[in-house]
């Protein structure tokens, strides 16, 4: 429980940031996905783009639980 | 080196799986008793303003349309009289500076005064509690359902529970949406459960973590996840207000009978009845100091004070106090005086000169924004009658929302007019793009880049006017 708030918690908090930054920088309708203009409405581009910004920041929250090393596993010996 | 001794061995493997898995000590479900009280009724003035103001913005109307709406597939912000762009960001960036000052100079002043009394957190789980308490009876009657076998009282009493809390957070969701998506709409869908996907999924979505954090979570919430709670101890100094215990008075403290003079039993004002710790939200002992869990909520206080009334002994045993008034006895007057020191004048004088700012700039804001694009398809090129010719796209934004007409000029080069429509319509809120046609004579300007200006004004307010620069070629 504690590991998959540690992932999923700080992800969502910095992928809302990131959604608000960047769907105000950039309108959906710009947008081209492998070559073709998005035509899906524009609920659903916001919807899909908020929850690629948490997967991508979720999957960084994991490398660095994965990576993640206690001072007393570190110091541990054998 | 020597290899460690068993005993450091036994405590680092201690530690090691101390640190990874009761980092976050298993819950002990709290049963907050229900207090009563002036902090008490600041923080259900602060619930009702909150969710008065939550759930009945989307309902009100402005201008025939609904008066507020972040309208996602517009990509417009409506907020009553105003309309705005994406290109408002400046907006924003200012409101959410703003907020961090208010935080800030608060925080220095009084403490968690935003997590007590009006973080939606607080507020829900203040709600929840109060659904519990009605269904299921005081904290007591909680504690005694709880470790009661299942039954069919018991089932009733959860059942019950469980669908007044999901209905509140359903509720509480669709509103929620109301501000991203049209609520008529929505409305309409409601009945059927017929949304869109995407609005059905952020309903459930917002409702199913309303009702996970304010039913559930609770105060693990602000003890695990807030990242507030973690840096707020940053803006405190000894100058802060926060809820403090009177140890110099309260010990050492233990029972007596009512009415009994504490210095006749050699004891402090503090009866030891336990009241501050039951009525805590998050469970602490504020006689133990402050405590980074404290939300700074004044439960407590109020439930300390009633104690006091009870054993006729003077209130404010725990209080809004600050480090230094504990430490040199200070009266109220003191800390009112140091009130106002460098770091919240420093604070206050941002947030002042953020707020003029911000009011300024929204006061003056210019509701026509036009982009101009010089074609870079066709250079500059000669046409009949002896002129030159420049092809410009113009992107025309009118954001107030009435239909406007716009005469558009052309200036920097003497001789130099619009070949095209002379003036456009934009609709309400609305973009018009149009393709316009500049016509310089020939023996006006230089060979090369000139600058000239595009001046766009509306018909209906002379004021109202935007000059947009762009290059004209004129070929060699």
């Amino acid at each position: 429980m504690l590991k998959w708030i540690q992932v999923l918690w700080p992800s969502f908090l910095v992928a809302a940031m990131a959604e608000a930054v960047f769907f105000t920088v950039i309108d959906p309708q710009q947008l081209y996905l492998f070559g073709q203009p998005v035509d899906y409405g524009e609920l659903a581009t916001y919807s899909i783009g908020f929850l690629g910004f948490w997967l991508v920041c979720a999957a960084s929250s994991l490398c660095t639980i994965f990576l993640q090393r206690s001072a007393s596993e570190l110091n541990r010996r054998n | 080196m020597s290899s460690p001794s068993p005993q450091p061995k036994k405590s680092a493997k201690q530690s090691s799986s101390e640190s990874s898995e009761s980092l976050y000590e298993s819950r002990r479900k709290l049963y907050v008793r229900a207090v009563t009280g002036l902090f008490a009724n600041w923080r259900w003035a602060l619930v009702w303003i909150t969710q008065i103001v939550f759930y009945g913005l989307p309902w009100l109307t402005w201008n025939d349309r609904q008066a507020v709406l972040f309208h996602l597939t517009e990509r417009k912000f409506y907020i009553f009289g105003w309309v705005f762009w994406p290109q408002d960001v400046l907006f924003l960036a200012l409101l959410l500076i703003i907020s961090a000052y208010a935080l800030f100079f608060f925080t220095a002043i009084a403490g968690r005064l935003w997590c007590g009394y009006a973080c939606p957190q607080t507020v829900y789980t203040e709600i929840f509690m109060w659904f519990e308490q009605k269904i299921e009876g005081d904290h007591g009657k909680q504690q005694k359902l709880d470790k009661m076998p299942m039954n069919g009282e018991k089932l009733l009493k959860r059942t019950t529970k469980y669908f007044v809390w999901g209905l509140f957070s359903l509720w509480t969701g669709f509103t929620f949406v109301a501000y991203f998506s049209p609520l008529q709409e929505l409305l309409a869908a409601a009945p059927g459960f017929t949304f869109g996907p995407w609005e059905a999924f952020w309903i459930l979505f917002y409702a199913g973590f309303t009702y996970l954090f304010a039913g559930v979570m609770r105060e693990q919430v602000c003890k695990y996840m807030c990242p507030y709670a973690r840096f707020q101890a940053v803006m405190f100094d000894p100058d802060t207000l926060v809820v403090t215990y009177d140890e110099g008075r309260g010990e050492p403290r233990g029972s007596r009978r009512k009415g009994v003079d504490p210095s006749t039993v050699g004891k402090g004002d503090c009866i030891d009845c336990s009241i501050c710790v039951q009525v805590c939200p998050t469970g602490i002992d504020i006689r133990q100091g402050l405590q980074y869990e404290c939300i700074g909520c004044g439960a407590c206080i109020d439930a300390c004070d009633q104690v006091m009334d009870k054993m006729q002994y003077p209130r404010g045993l725990i209080r809004y106090s600050t480090d230094n008034a504990v430490k040199k006895g200070w009266g109220r007057k003191e800390i009112l005086g140091h009130v106002f020191r460098p770091r919240t004048l420093i604070y206050g004088f941002i947030l002042a000169a953020m707020c003029v700012g911000f009011v300024l700039l929204l006061a003056n804001r210019e509701p026509l924004r036009v982009d101009v694009i010089r074609d870079r398809s066709s250079l500059g090129r000669e046409i009949e009658g002896g002129m030159i010719e420049n092809v410009y796209n113009l992107h025309v934004i009118n954001m107030s929302e009435a239909s406007r007409t716009f005469r558009i000029d052309v200036v920097g080069i003497p001789g130099a007019r619009i070949g095209s429509a002379q003036s456009v319509e934009v609709g309400p809120a609305a973009t018009h793009s149009l393709t316009t046609q500049v016509l310089v004579p020939y023996d006006q300007g230089q060979p090369g880049a000139n600058t000239i200006a595009f001046q766009i004004t509306a018909e209906d307010d002379s004021g109202l006017t935007i000059t947009e620069e762009t290059t004209f070629l004129i070929p060699k």
